[in-house]
């Protein structure tokens, strides 16, 4: 062995810390959450908390949202766990991500049954519909830097896709943060315009991937 | 039995490692040298320097990047896949312009991915068989053990180890030629 590999090594081994057995998803865990709490700050300060939140809280659409936003977040996560080893392998579990979407699918159709279709457009667009996928990439942005800060320890080895993920579940976990400001309640609105951000910040993620999850 | 280059013993170091034990580190590390230094001469057309540099950033990558192995994984599956991406990060920064149906020449023309997929695939394939038959083969062709240890620790005859293995394969092969069909 040459002098310099044998060095490289005895250098290597000084510093040999232990990794507990879920290290990488307690550290996405964590990226998500420093980074949510930069987002949480922003949405109070800036845009503010609903002020009927208290009382939206007892109601059917908030948890609708929150369901919603949360359930495609924790899928997002899990997908960026698989993607953050060097063996990802089939991506066998992505399909899960279409159930929160269905099932918000047929409670729009539900909603859009029930309501008279003179109103379809107004209850569609509600108050916000101009800004609100762009509010939630925005708000995604500290939460995809707080886990490109999990990515340094992991070995991604197909940069867009991880990149993709990464975005995707910092959208949708935007978007569950962007909850506590958004008073829109219609079903078919959550599934338009935040499904619109929470895809936006997944394209984000699978344009810089390449770029910034290097190693 | 446990050579330094077998799976069983480069993942035991590689757990202990992970259990924060260096010196199993350090024994790790020196035992991939070889390993990498002929899967990258195979591979490379350049010069033993670049061999070189390649082994030792493979290794900087295998201690900063470890916590993303999987221990309920093979090690060598995960190693392969790190020292791949090393080579395609080496050639985009010597901006060798190595079409990418090359790069993919060069790893399918080394049976490096079947011999990668084939590992993550063992164990799927190796569940389908009888227990008997799957449990000869892990230990004769994965573990490394002896025809004699295999049956000692199954406590069968040596005689039945060798027909489980045998049937295990050929029913393994078949169901594989039924699936490329």
């Amino acid at each position: 062995m040459e002098m310099n590999t044998q060095q490289l090594i005895e250098t290597l081994s000084k510093d040999v810390p232990r990794v507990a057995p879920h290290a990488p998803a307690r550290r996405i865990g964590i990226g998500i959450t420093a980074g949510g709490f930069v987002t949480a700050v922003l949405v109070a300060a800036v845009l503010g908390i609903r002020p009927d939140l208290r009382a939206a809280m007892h109601g059917f659409s908030f948890w609708m949202k929150w369901a919603y936003t949360i359930s495609l977040g924790v899928g997002a996560g899990y997908i960026v766990a698989q993607l953050a080893r060097p063996t990802s392998g089939s991506l066998r579990g992505l399909w899960v991500l279409l159930i929160p979407v269905l099932i918000l699918m047929g409670i729009g159709i539900g909603e859009l049954a029930r309501t008279p279709s003179a109103n379809w457009l107004a209850m569609w667009r509600g108050q916000s519909w101009m800004i609100c996928p762009w509010l939630v990439l925005t708000l995604a942005m500290p939460i995809f830097v707080g886990l490109l800060w999990s990515f340094r320890q992991f070995a991604p080895t197909r940069l867009r896709a991880a990149g993709a993920s990464a975005g995707l579940a910092a959208g949708a976990w935007a978007a569950a943060i962007y909850c506590l400001h958004c008073p829109e309640a219609s079903a078919t609105f959550v599934l338009t315009w935040y499904t619109l951000g929470i895809v936006a910040a997944a394209g984000a993620g699978a344009l810089l991937g390449p770029r910034l999850m290097r190693w | 039995m446990r050579t330094p280059e077998s799976e069983a013993q480069l993942k035991a170091w590689m757990l202990d490692g992970l259990d924060g034990d260096s010196t199993a580190h350090a024994a790790l590390l020196r035992a991939l040298v070889p390993l990498l230094k002929s899967f990258y001469r195979r591979r490379l057309h350049g010069t033993e320097e670049d061999v070189q540099d390649l082994v030792q950033e493979t290794l900087i990558s295998v201690h900063t990047r470890r916590a993303s192995y999987d221990r309920d994984r093979p090690f060598t599956a995960w190693l392969y896949a790190v020292a791949r991406y090393r080579m395609i990060d080496h050639f985009r920064r010597q901006k060798v312009s190595v079409p990418i149906e090359d790069v993919d020449d060069i790893l399918l023309a080394e049976g490096f991915e079947e011999a990668v997929s084939a590992r993550m695939d063992v164990d799927t394939l190796l569940d389908t068989l009888s227990p008997k038959q799957a449990r000869a083969i892990r230990d004769t062709h994965i573990e490394g053990k002896s025809i004699a240890e295999a049956a000692v620790g199954a406590g069968i005859g040596e005689s039945d180890v060798k027909i489980s293995v045998h049937r295990g394969f050929k029913a393994i092969v078949d169901r594989m030629r039924d699936s490329w069909r």
